[in-house]
């Protein structure tokens, strides 16, 4: 009896920071559907006719198929690029003793740390030598450089509370060094591997100044088309980007969820 | 296996870095050309003496202290209510980590609507109530930069509750049951088993957010342009605006790279911290 | 409604492509060529956009319109010109970004070519003004006017005469009615501008400075602390706090606009290119009982009719065909029909007479002949046109917040700004 009311008041609390997280999105999502005169009206409307114009426009001045691919493409791109430096790394210095690791670690975080500021127009001027300005590429590899160090110092703190003995066993069952990493080690810190991975995906899908710098209109994700869509200073954007908003929010969140199953505890899913 | 990883971070970010830090040793405005010249440290101590910079050092320590713990004490909390391995906690974890999908200067958008006190669904009425001051929380001197860091929690506190789940769930369940066989209180195990446990991945968060908050830009640029007055003219509004907006990118990279040394150090500082802690556990 | 009806006439002027100008459509000497033009996503860019395909029809050139931000556009252009990255051919140029793209030898002067095909282009039909204001720097001709802008008194007719009120003639009239029209009881205010820091309380506080006769600049040096202009401070901060709407001190143009569309401020000054909006039911609440007017000045000064808006220039790095196809671009979206065009959806940004006196532009936007008049009044310099123009934006954004919300008094806050400013010159 005891156990079920603090369920109760746990999932009751989770609900009430749910609501705290959500109604500010579902207030920018409810503009799509209202007449811009609804939404800056005084005092605040809270009832409204509401209409599809604003999804009419959206479709008319975007092409929304393309926005939506490039978000993905710079997302997936960034996450996959990250999950595949970070990782072993990640695995490399908290299994080393060396002193060089704590360095390269505290080095990676350090580059994170530096403002855009300095790193935006060289990396410019880099990218057009390469040939790569205004493609995903352009804007994958700069998001790597700040998620690898994200997703190494993630995985660095997995993997140090993983017991080396567990590796140590695999290695004597026959595994080599890298066998042991990937059979024994790597599933005991799937749940660090979920989250980082989609914090990288997020990182990366709500970018704004990286994308609107490297890319070009073909590329261009919807985290910059969205304040193309809230428009200039003198008319209401603000059901236009509501509009855009379904479309920068519901599939990222889709997707979270898909990935949502693999989010459980590591070490219950029978690792002695 | 680590040297893919800093191969890569030491080509796509090591080397813009250090062509920036090229920048930040000459008199480099790129509206003016013809006016480069090498100036050793002259944009280093400049920004050192300006005493509006230092107001805005100032503002950004405060806003860098508060928003790190507000996230940190309410991320573990919400960590620590998602635990139990469910369902219903698994799509909330999802269906929490809304905020962070929304690009920052949207999210700087939307409160500042919300706040208005005219048309803000929760400005007006704040106002109505006289909770609010007359000009709105973003409208007055004494209310914005709490305001500010209230935004900043509501979109980053899912980040450090995900991360600190994962902590959570990483943790060794041997050790957890023999805990509570040995009938320990809820506080007690908290403190003296889950907390020491989990300080990795407390420290990741407080890293993590200590060096992103300290370059905290979109939000504030979108909801207060730094104002009123001076009270939210957080550091990295002057950088960008002194490095892209009058593209005086040797002062701008001058005052980045301050910015990163002092990133550095709190980090440094937080990382002797904990070790010290670490170490105080491990041994008793 | 406003973009479906773009989606429409773009539709249609495909439908009608060749009948206008016979002359590019016969000879394609550009055909297959592309073209990239930054555009910042004003009331006009849906238009160029849409427009394009026209283009491509008549030409053969593709023009590939990149809508960005205005951050992000001065950015970006910034960037591809100092890196000669040849990014993009042409982009819209801030009225303000002039004289430091003409120092810097960033954009094509387009003087000889303006020379060249003066008759053709019938640049006696547009607005001299506008030239000067709109990329012009000591003669240079460095971006070519494509979107005018006027400064224009956004007023409420039916609270004017509820209240036995004139439209205001002079600077004293329209404050006086400010604190007359205010009535909080009702929710009414006399009063809007932008109050939040940076650009948006700069400009609107430079736009009134000038209408009393203010100086920022002059003979070379910045003059922001004068007598006056610490006089004009010190009432507009009044209004502020006491005519304007709650949590006017942190709205910048969206804000400001969406005042005046709800209803809720009685008077404001703002540039022409939102006005559409007043009228557009979807939009606006007072779509019957709003009206513009020229700006009021001080009494006995001569109209300073504040000039702004968007010219369109040509990166220098890139080659001469890809300039001529530029020019070309810049011949044909300035031209009378086209122009017409581009109005016809829903662009609000003008250059010349014969299309203020268009009829059917006139039925969509019912203030044509205000404009006109300010443009032939204009004045391009009542912000500085100075290289220095940016920094003493931002010092004065910060200034006058800081008066606007009583952190400082106005004569401090210009003085401190006056000392800042003296730093650039």
């Amino acid at each position: 009896m005891k156990r079920r009311q603090a369920m109760a008041v746990q999932r009751t609390a989770i609900c009430l920071a749910l609501c705290l997280f959500l109604a500010p999105v579902l207030w920018l999502i409810m503009t799509a559907y209202e007449p811009s005169r609804a939404i800056q009206s005084t005092p605040p409307a809270l009832w409204f006719r509401p209409t599809l114009s604003n999804f009419a426009a959206i479709a008319a001045n975007f092409n929304l198929p393309r926005l939506v691919l490039s978000s993905f493409m710079l997302s997936a791109g960034s996450t996959l690029l990250s999950l595949l430096f970070g990782i072993p790394c990640g695995y490399a210095l908290a299994r080393t003793r060396s002193r060089s690791a704590v360095f390269i670690a505290y080095a990676l975080l350090a580059i994170r740390g530096v403002p855009t500021v300095v790193t935006l127009i060289p990396f410019y001027l880099f990218m057009q030598k390469l040939g790569l300005l205004g493609t995903w590429w352009a804007v994958i590899l700069m998001n790597a450089t700040l998620s690898t160090a994200f997703v190494t110092w993630m995985m660095f703190s997995a993997f140090r509370a993983v017991p080396v003995e567990i590796e140590a066993a695999a290695v004597i069952d026959g595994c080599t060094a890298f066998g042991a990493f990937r059979r024994a080690a790597l599933p005991l810190v799937q749940t660090s591997v979920i989250a980082a991975a989609l914090l990288c995906m997020m990182f990366a899908w709500n970018d704004f100044l990286n994308p609107a710098f490297l890319t070009r209109a073909e590329t261009r994700p919807l985290s910059v088309a969205l304040l193309t869509a809230f428009g200039g200073n003198t008319t209401s954007g603000w059901g236009d980007l509501g509009a855009m908003a379904h479309l920068s929010t519901l599939p990222i969140v889709a997707v979270a969820l898909l990935l949502n199953r693999y989010l459980v505890s590591g070490l219950t899913r029978g690792a002695h | 296996m680590a040297a893919p990883a800093v191969i890569h971070v030491a080509v796509f970010a090591l080397y813009p870095i250090l062509r920036g830090i090229g920048f930040s040793v000459f008199r480099m405005n790129l509206m003016q050309p013809w006016l480069h010249r090498f100036i050793g440290l002259r944009n280093y101590t400049d920004a050192l003496s300006d005493p509006a910079i230092r107001h805005s050092l100032a503002v950004t320590l405060i806003f860098t202290a508060a928003c790190v713990t507000a996230e940190l004490a309410l991320g573990l909390c919400l960590a620590l209510l998602l635990w139990a391995d469910n369902r219903f906690n698994r799509v909330a974890a999802i269906l929490m980590l809304v905020p962070i999908t929304v690009t920052p200067i949207v999210v700087g958008l939307i409160f500042r609507a919300l706040l208005d006190p005219s048309f803000g669904q929760i400005g007006y009425w704040l106002c109505a109530l006289h909770l609010a001051p007359p000009q709105g929380l973003l409208g007055d001197t004494h209310t914005a930069l709490a305001t500010m860091i209230a935004v900043d929690v509501w979109e980053w506190t899912p980040l450090s509750a995900l991360i600190l789940l994962a902590g959570l769930k990483s943790l060794p369940s041997d050790i957890l049951d023999a805990a509570a066989i040995d009938g320990a209180g809820a506080c007690a195990r908290l403190l003296r088993i889950i907390l020491p446990m989990m300080l990795p991945s407390l420290f990741l968060v407080l890293v993590l957010r200590v060096t992103d908050v300290f370059r905290t830009y979109d939000i504030v640029f979108a909801a207060t342009g730094g104002g009123p007055g001076d009270s939210t003219n957080l550091l990295m509004l002057t950088a960008v605006k002194q490095g892209l907006q009058f593209f005086d990118i040797g002062y701008g990279s001058a005052i980045s790279i301050l910015m990163t040394l002092a990133i550095a150090i709190m980090a440094a500082l937080i990382i002797l911290v904990l070790r010290g802690l670490d170490r105080r556990y491990s041994a008793s | 409604m406003k973009r479906r009806s773009i989606l429409a006439a773009g539709l249609a002027s495909a439908a009608t492509v060749g009948l206008s100008h016979r002359g590019w459509s016969q000879s394609k000497p550009f055909d297959g060529m592309v073209l990239r033009l930054a555009s910042c996503n004003d009331q006009f860019s849906p238009g160029l956009k849409a427009l394009s395909a026209r283009f491509k029809q008549e030409t053969g050139i593709t023009v590939i319109v990149d809508i960005l931000g205005y951050g992000e556009l001065q950015t970006k252009l910034t960037t591809d010109y100092v890196g000669h990255t040849k990014g993009y051919d042409l982009a819209t140029t801030d009225n303000v970004w002039a004289p430091q793209f003409a120092e810097a030898g960033y954009t094509v002067p387009l003087n000889d070519w303006m020379k060249r095909d003066a008759a053709e282009m019938a640049l006696d039909d547009i607005y001299p003004v506008l030239f000067t204001a709109l990329g012009n720097y000591q003669g240079k001709q460095v971006a070519f006017p494509l979107a005018g802008y006027a400064n224009v008194l956004a007023y409420r007719k039916d609270l004017y005469a509820a209240a036995k009120l004139q439209p205001p003639q002079t600077m004293q009239d329209l404050v006086d009615n400010a604190y007359k029209l205010t009535d909080r009881s009702r929710n009414q205010f006399g009063w809007v501008a932008n109050g939040q820091k940076g650009a948006a309380c700069a400009q609107d506080w430079m736009q009134y400075l000038a209408e009393i006769g203010g100086v920022l600049v002059k003979n070379g040096q910045p003059v922001i602390d004068s007598p006056l202009n610490v006089q004009s401070l010190t009432t507009y901060r009044d209004l502020f706090q006491k005519a304007a709407p709650p949590g006017a001190v942190n709205w910048d143009w969206d804000g400001r606009e969406a005042s005046f569309r709800s209803g809720l401020a009685a008077n404001m000054q703002t540039w022409s290119v939102g006005a559409l909006g007043y009228f557009d039911p979807a939009q606006s609440k007072v779509t019957n009982s709003a009206a513009l007017m020229v700006t009021p000045t001080a009494a006995a000064m001569k109209p300073r009719y504040g000039i702004g808006g968007w010219g369109i220039a040509i990166n220098a790095d890139i080659d001469d065909r890809h300039k001529q196809a530029a020019w070309t671009y810049i011949k044909w979206i300035t031209s009378p029909a086209i122009h017409i065009a581009l109005n016809e959806l829903d662009a609000c940004s003008f250059l010349r007479r014969s299309e203020l006196r268009d009829a059917s532009l006139n039925r969509k936007y019912p203030f044509l002949p205000v404009i006109d008049e300010s443009f032939t009044h204009g004045d391009p310099d009542f912000r500085p046109r100075v290289p220095q123009y940016p920094e003493i934006q931002d010092i004065l954004g910060t200034a006058v917040n800081s008066a606007l919300v009583g952190a400082m008094t106005p004569a401090a806050a210009l003085a401190a700004a006056q000392t800042q400013a003296l730093r650039y010159f």
